[in-house]
């Protein structure tokens, strides 16, 4: 198991590296210089940009210094705040993206497993044609359209009250997570209950399944015991790219509820063409996905046993 | 079972013609012929279908059928809902101003028995403009002139003025931006740099339509003025309404559409195919070549897509505020070949183990054979599946790079960048988010619902024939 | 032999509903199983042979399925009316049951030792470490080596053949009146499925219990049976004592079972005798008997009726024409094995 965690943490790492040098050829491939034709830019940063990055020199040479920086955990110095440092960006913005999108996943596991055991318990009854409905309408309507709405729902909800009960936008309570995350769950929590219903539906007619009725087991204990947790297996692989879902969801719903997040700062960046905070967010971004997946797969294979005990044995 | 029989003479006598056991009861059918009887019979799936080619319809035709450009502004109708055209009224160009002295002078005459109205209109109340006039309040240094959509309740709701005007005026004409709605028009005089109460009118205004304006659009004859003024005529239609900046709806959806398709069915298109040369080479050949390939194509998909697709944008040269169809295409292919890539290689390993390939092998087939007879059609189902489910994809990700600002921008239309305009306006005026995201959600799940058919319909093919 | 049966089937019709309309899988039905014995019930893949027995299990999922008629009598006690609650007291417990694939009848994420005793605790009420305890002994018993150490192992931790026996030792636990054995032996190497059959016989002797024995391979049947029924298409056509299926076998379809079959003894280089044809179409079954399209004998008769249950000795039946008092007697009937090698 060791020795396959190192294995997959080692090929993370080079991963992350053709992210960052896909993302270095990107910024350097732009028609002219994008670090020196920024009419933005004062004297002063290009000065320091200059020193930090070695613009003057050739790109090979540029290259072994941005990837140093980076090794070093230095992203280098924001464009339009002139004072800050990318990484303190990075620091200060992605805790309250992380705690958003955590929430956002809990919700859509906990919610994508509950509703696909249901629908595939009440197969093709009306709890099942009902659920799926609303499956088939959360894939096909897009993130920033349900931010929309969800903030439309709490101006109600509000109105209704007759005093501000949950907060419209903004951050700082668990009060203001509440429908951000939802509507940042809602779309993979679609996709996870139509996972698990077709996972439970297969697992529903494997012959394990079948040995289990005719052991005589009562039918609760064939659903919870021997369904659900194989059906629960495939979910999981799914959770990387979930997670990444949810990473980049978050930009809209950061954006229409006015969330301070890393995701919202960088579409501001991307907006300002702020060019050290859009490279070391990608990177940031990228290597953060790389190892949320390799995250997911190891817990995985703690929790398939054929997975587990294959590597320990390997 | 069927202890009732009894046989008579006859019956012991054999059967001459023994019957073939080896016939076939059924036709057979081909793979695809098989695929679409079972799409036809799946009633989702065939109404997809009908709604695809619906949509192409819309997209392809629709311009030629409604063509009201796009880009052009009606004024008039800033945000209107759907519906026919409103009714306006055709006033002159420049709006008589009524003889306000004389007028407030009787105003007060007519208000002398006590009802504490201090503020009226003045003539007709349009869209053009309006006047309103009030009776002066003893020692006021000026008026000041408010606007709201809701009555004010107290003196704290008046917020900001419309206007402030001297001591001697006791009219207001106000044209600025009105819309045919109810306004509440309130004036509060201060008298040594205190407010001094205030009073609030109701005003209906109507739409209205200067002559030339109406003229120049072709909404009236050319003709006698003074007899067309004052008579209603309508004005453009719009059945969808209109955005922000007034223009068409429909027309912007349709030609919206255009652009939302061509991206989300030219760049699935394209990848898919480039995915299906690259997996099919890498599957074909195999060995080290196949490794190295499969590698590189699990590095790019490593790539946070959304992420890159922006980057793309900036490497083209293109910044937020530029439109870049050709570019997001580009990215759009780079970024997601790989799964179709891996998909197809997996087929093609598969399928060059089976035992037909061999056989086809033994008899001489060459590569191009194998590739043309056994390896490409049995690839395509698979290929036609993920194609299906790429186009939904591919508009979702225009939708969010055009909501973000990253993608198609305004002039152009697409569904997105509508999206972006209309959740501004969410609140007031929902018609200009929920038509483009209606469109979307449609076209999505249409092609959702098409992939899931297509897929069962081939599914239940390779499941009975195993 | 007692005389009650420990299972008794009677006239057991089961259909599934499809696209294309009713299958009509199990037609008529009838078999019984004595105490301490062996049925084997022999057919094509199809033939509804495992259908019948996962009918009697309650493990054909309504709908598709449906019991159109028929009973089926454990020790006189009807299995087919039980609610869901008394079925599962007597599955597991009464009866157990084996199945095809080892490989994928076993819970894939479970341990063997808890899977085992999962039927113990359920219908023992035993403790998990009770459980775990007896299942260590019944793993012992089924000839598994190390059961300690194998039962805190998962499945696919083990060969085909140690599965089987897992599963043997699994529906052994709560020592059933029944054993239901569907095609135990199909999906292993030959030299397992001897092992794996010698396993079941030995239990039996010690435990007493019955088995069903479904199989499409007449060695096994040779090597296992007391009782045979044979299967087509949904219908029992031939049953009785094992020797009496063997030696006087008195259906044309028997009889072409028993060419298909190598004899090493008796025919080194003959060439195998194929039924022509396949099992017909069970949307629409042929008229009169099923097997009239493929069968060397089919006279008129066959086309109009299906064939009464002709007693050819005592617990020997033939549904077959061939046997009715005005058939023409050729060299086949009564005599298989002439026949089998002209």
């Amino acid at each position: 198991m060791i020795s396959y965690i190192a294995k997959r943490l080692l090929s993370g790492l080079v991963t992350v590296w053709f992210i960052a040098t896909a993302t270095f050829l990107g910024m350097h491939a732009v028609p002219g210089d994008p670090l020196l034709n920024d009419k933005a830019v004062t004297p002063e940063v290009r000065a320091s940009l200059e020193a930090a990055y070695g613009l003057d020199k050739p790109l090979p040479q540029q290259y072994v210094i941005y990837l140093s920086n980076m090794l070093q955990g230095d992203f280098g110095i924001s464009f339009t705040q002139k004072n800050r440092r990318v990484n303190d960006i990075i620091r200060d913005h992605f805790p309250v993206s992380a705690m958003l999108g955590l929430l956002a996943l809990t919700i859509a596991a906990l919610g994508g497993i509950t509703w696909g055991a249901i629908t595939a318990l009440y197969r093709d009854r009306l709890p099942d044609v009902l659920i799926m409905l609303l499956v088939v309408f959360a894939v096909s309507v897009p993130s920033f359209v349900f931010a929309a709405l969800g903030q439309l729902v709490v101006l109600k909800f509000n109105q209704l009250i007759g005093h501000s009960v949950i907060p419209v936008a903004g951050w700082g309570t668990f009060k203001h997570m509440l429908m951000p995350s939802l509507v940042l769950g809602l779309g993979t929590m679609a996709y996870l209950t139509r996972l698990m219903r077709s996972s439970m539906l297969e697992v529903a007619d494997t012959d394990y399944i079948r040995t289990a009725r005719a052991k005589g087991l009562s039918a609760p204990r064939i659903f919870f015991k021997h369904q659900l947790r194989n059906a629960i297996l495939p979910v999981i692989t799914v959770l990387g790219p979930a997670i990444a879902a949810i990473t980049t969801g978050g930009f809209v719903v950061e954006l229409v509820f006015a969330i301070p997040g890393l995701g919202r700062y960088f579409v501001q960046a991307v907006q300002q063409l702020d060019y050290t905070v859009i490279m070391g967010t990608t990177v940031f971004y990228g290597a953060f996905l790389v190892f949320m997946v390799i995250a997911v797969d190891i817990i995985y294979g703690f929790v398939d046993p054929r997975i587990r005990v294959d590597k320990v044995g390997a | 079972m069927n202890d009732t029989y009894d046989p008579v003479s006859g019956d012991f006598e054999p059967l001459l013609t023994v019957t073939d056991g080896e016939q076939i009861d059924r036709p057979s059918l081909s793979y695809w012929q098989d695929v679409w009887l079972r799409l036809k019979s799946n009633t989702r799936a065939l109404a997809s279908l009908y709604m695809v080619l619906a949509l192409v319809t819309f997209t392809l035709a629709g311009p030629l059928i409604w063509s009201v450009d796009p880009s052009k502004q009606d004024l008039e109708q800033i945000s209107q809902g759907p519906g026919l055209g409103q009714k306006a009224i055709l006033v002159p160009d420049r709006l008589p101003v009524p003889s306000i002295n004389s007028l407030t002078q009787s105003m007060a005459e007519d208000r002398a028995d006590g009802s504490g109205q201090r503020l009226d209109l003045l003539g007709e109340a349009h869209t053009e403009g309006l006047t309103l006039s009030w009776l002066a309040v003893a020692n006021a240094d000026s008026y000041t002139i408010y606007r709201h959509e809701l009555e004010p309740s107290s003196i704290d709701d008046l917020g900001l003025p419309l206007a402030q005007v001297g001591p001697g005026q006791l009219s207001y004409h106000d044209s600025l931006s009105l819309e045919a709605t109810t306004y509440y028009y309130s004036v509060m005089p201060i008298v040594a740099g205190q407010p001094q109460g205030y009073a609030s009118q109701r005003v209906e205004v109507v739409q209205a339509i200067a002559l030339s304006e109406a003229r120049y659009r072709g909404l009236v004859p050319e003709g006698d003025d003074a007899s067309l003024l004052g008579s209603t005529i309508r004005l453009e239609a719009h059945p969808l309404g209109t955005d922000s900046l007034g223009r068409d709806m429909l027309a912007r959806l349709m030609w919206g559409a255009r652009t939302s398709l061509f991206i989300g069915i030219i760049a699935p298109l394209f990848f898919v195919g480039f995915g299906l040369v690259y997996g099919g080479f890498a599957g074909y050949v195999g060995g080290k070549t196949d490794n190295a390939l499969m590698r590189f194509a699990d590095f790019v998909i490593a790539l946070p897509f959304l992420l890159f697709m922006i980057l793309f944008k900036i490497a083209f040269g293109i910044g937020p505020g530029e439109s870049g169809i050709g570019p997001m295409l580009v990215a759009l292919v780079l970024l997601s070949w790989p799964a179709t890539a891996r998909l197809v290689r997996g087929q093609v390993l598969q399928i060059r183990e089976e035992a037909y390939v061999a056989a086809a092998r033994m008899m001489g087939g060459g590569a191009n054979y194998l590739v043309m007879r056994h390896m490409l059609p049995n690839v395509m189902g698979v290929l036609l599946v993920s194609l299906t489910f790429a186009i939904p994809s591919a508009i979702f990700t225009e939708a969010f790079l055009s909501f973000i600002g990253m993608g198609v921008v305004p002039p152009t239309p697409s569904w997105g960048s509508m999206c972006n305009d209309g959740i501004r306006t969410m609140l007031s005026h929902p018609h200009e988010l929920i038509f483009p995201a209606l469109f979307i959600s449609a076209t999505v799940l249409a092609f959702n619902l098409l992939g899931d058919g297509l897929r069962d319909a081939m599914d239940s093919r390779l499941r009975s024939d195993s | 032999m007692s005389d009650t049966p420990v299972l008794k089937v009677e006239n057991l019709n089961v259909e599934f509903a499809t696209f294309g309309g009713a299958v009509r899988a199990v037609r008529g039905v009838s078999y019984e199983v004595y105490e301490g014995k062996t049925l084997a019930v022999v057919g094509e893949s199809g033939c509804g042979k495992s259908v019948t027995v996962q009918t009697i299990m309650g493990l054909i999922p309504c709908p598709p399925g449906k019991v159109t008629a028929g009973s089926a009598k454990l020790c006189g006690r009807e299995l087919l009316t039980l609610s869901k609650e008394e079925l599962n007291k007597i599955r597991g417990a009464e009866i157990g049951m084996i199945f095809q694939d080892p490989m994928t009848s076993l819970n894939p994420t479970m341990k063997i030792g808890d899977q085992i005793a999962e039927t113990l605790v359920v219908h023992r009420g035993m403790s998990r470490r009770e459980g775990l305890t007896e299942a260590r002994r019944l793993l012992d018993r089924t000839r598994i080596p190390e059961a300690a150490e194998r039962a805190r192992q998962y499945p696919f931790e083990f060969s085909g053949g140690m599965l089987q026996r897992v599963m043997i030792a699994m529906s052994l636990a709560c020592k059933p009146k029944l054993l239901i054995a569907d095609e135990p032996t199909t999906a292993l190497d030959v030299t397992i499925q001897a092992q794996v059959l010698e396993l079941m016989r030995e239990i039996q002797r010690e435990d007493g219990m019955s088995i069903i024995l479904i199989t499409h391979d007449l060695a096994v049947v040779a090597r296992m049976a007391d009782d045979v029924a044979v299967m087509y298409a949904g219908e029992v056509v031939e049953s009785g004592p094992v020797d009496e299926i063997f030696y006087r076998g008195s259906h044309p379809y028997t009889l072409g079972l028993q060419q298909a079959m190598p004899d090493a003894r008796h025919d080194a280089g003959r060439q195998l005798d194929a039924i022509p044809g396949s099992p017909p179409d069970l949307f629409a079954p042929p008229s009169g008997c099923g097997y009239h399209p493929r069968c060397p004998h089919a006279m008129q008769v066959c086309t109009k009726a299906s064939p009464a249950s002709f007693e050819i000795s005592p617990g020997h039946q033939a549904s077959c024409w061939l046997n009715h008092a005005d058939a023409p007697r050729p060299e086949t009937a009564a005599s298989p094995v002439g026949s089998a090698q002209e």
